[in-house]
């Protein structure tokens, strides 16, 4: 549906850093970082709770703003916007929840509709978006009922749709598998797989599960303590071997509750995945 | 027993029915005053509060919030005394239902304040948040999203201030406000005149179960939450 160019990053995030102290003083959030995500590819951001992955992610759309640095999407920097500004660009850039956040008193349809009414589209336009959004995420059928009638998967599956719905160039993505069960997240992997594969947008995802960044991201960062700490290329669904992440995978599993593995070895997990399907 | 409260309820019928129109006119224009003015603060106190929308307004909330607790400390009786002055400029009197309507409006508005303020708390913050991620203005959350999300619990806001000041409107009755609880007070309380007391009360309860039956099944039936 929408092509951009792949030469100027998708997003571009400059020393950005931003700084909490929580309750009981500890002070957490990030450190000043960059972080460049090519037009196209899915990025995964992977760390324990606490780490900043989750603050550095809600940085690239403002929804944190940072203490320093800039955060460019598309050659454009929010952080130098004046409000109305950043509010259209943000039009551009979906966003989806861990908790998915619809609105309960809104249908699946008008939940679709949202971000384009917010940005005055046409209802003819509305229309056929909403259409198309949720045929694409399989629940067409749906587009009458309210979310409580929902599944998980299914509330995913319409924020998903929700956040398509302006043909936006870049989706984030914090934890947003993380409130459902593994066979569940699976189906939504392959959801936002397609949408990345046949839509052509740029995917930046937050994760603390190990199967969902090795079985949908091209590129992780690997954060801990604010920082950055490894970047690496995932060749599919293969963690290089040596690496900090490779450890964790070793000590700790792949977070969709299978048992750690010995060795690192993507036909055995590609099996396992086909037996989902 | 029963056909003499009959007889005195007949009698009586002109009185009630001009009573009943002065209390419903200083509810229509408290609950106005409310929903207009108390409804706006109520939403701007929320959007200025710690971590929301236009939380960077700090110095707002903390005058409107105290604003909002100065005016709730006062008595209602008091308040309506403080604010005869007040009154007989804008109403040119200080005695019946339209005089009346000046001090409950202000109790209203502020107590309608407070309401709204708490009852949009409960909309989760991360609703608020996708929208603002989906570059929703100020405007559009207040109308699209809290007002929509928070729905039945706003319904249910507006019935208990007509409820609560269905009786202050009483109140205002003692210093010739007029109304259903003047007419009580002055027939049943200064002429021990129980059958009269007896019917207005009847009639309140009337009225206060029928406005919160109604409020109920309004706020029930538009929530799909």
């Amino acid at each position: 549906m929408t092509t951009q160019p792949t030469d100027v990053p998708a997003i571009q995030l400059r020393g950005v850093s931003k700084s909490f102290r929580t309750p009981d003083g500890q002070e957490v959030g990030v450190q000043p970082t960059d972080l460049e995500v090519a037009a196209g590819e899915i990025h995964g951001i992977i760390g324990f709770s606490g780490a900043g992955k989750s603050t550095l992610l809600r940085l690239a759309n403002l929804l944190e703003r940072p203490d320093a640095g800039q955060v460019i999407v598309h050659g454009d920097d929010l952080t130098a916007m004046p409000p109305a500004t950043l509010r259209a660009a943000r039009q551009r850039i979906g966003m989806i929840f861990q908790h998915f956040n619809l609105l309960h008193n809104r249908t699946v349809a008008d939940n679709v509709a949202f971000p384009l009414r917010i940005a005055g589209a046409s209802p003819e336009r509305i229309r056929e978006r909403v259409d198309t959004c949720l045929a694409f995420v399989g629940l067409a059928e749906k587009a009458g009922a309210y979310p409580a009638q929902l599944s998980g998967g299914q509330k995913q599956r319409v924020a998903i749709a929700r956040a398509l719905a302006p043909e936006p160039h870049v989706l984030l993505a914090d934890e947003p598998t993380s409130a459902l069960d593994p066979r569940t997240t699976q189906s939504l992997l392959e959801v936002l797989a397609d949408v990345n594969r046949r839509l052509g947008v740029t995917i930046l995802l937050v994760s603390h599960e190990m199967g969902v960044i090795r079985r949908l991201c091209h590129r992780v960062s690997v954060m801990e303590g604010g920082h950055i700490v490894e970047r690496l290329r995932i060749d599919q669904g293969r963690i290089p071997p040596g690496s900090q992440l490779a450890q964790w995978l070793k000590d700790y599993g792949d977070g969709t509750g299978d048992a750690p593995e010995e060795e690192v070895d993507p036909t055995a997990s590609l099996q396992r995945e086909a037996s989902h399907a | 027993m029963l056909e003499s409260l009959l007889a005195t309820f007949i009698e009586l019928l002109p009185e009630i029915g001009k009573a009943a129109g002065e209390t419903g006119l200083m509810l229509v224009i408290c609950l106005t005053a409310a929903l207009l003015f108390g409804g706006s603060l109520g939403i701007l106190v929320f959007l200025t509060s710690k971590g929301q929308v236009l939380g960077r307004f700090r110095r707002f909330n903390l005058v409107a919030n105290g604003f909002i607790n100065v005016f709730r400390s006062f008595p209602f009786i008091i308040l309506l005394v403080a604010v005869s002055p007040f009154t007989r400029h804008i109403v040119g009197t200080s005695i019946g239902p339209l005089a009346a309507s000046v001090p409950l409006s202000l109790a209203a508005i502020f107590y309608f304040a407070r309401l709204i303020e708490q009852t949009l708390r409960d909309v989760p913050r991360g609703v608020i948040e996708a929208a603002e991620a989906m570059g929703a203005s100020p405007l559009q959350i207040v109308r699209q999203v809290l007002l929509v999300e928070a729905r039945s619990g706003l319904i249910l806001a507006v019935t208990i201030t007509a409820v609560s000041f269905l009786s202050y409107s009483a109140v205002a009755g003692v210093v010739g406000g007029g109304g259903i609880g003047d007419l009580a007070i002055r027939y049943g309380y200064y002429r021990f005149q129980t059958d009269v007391m007896l019917i207005t009360i009847v009639l309140l309860v009337i009225l206060v179960q029928g406005i919160q039956f109604f409020g109920q099944w309004l706020a029930r039936r538009v929530d799909k939450r």
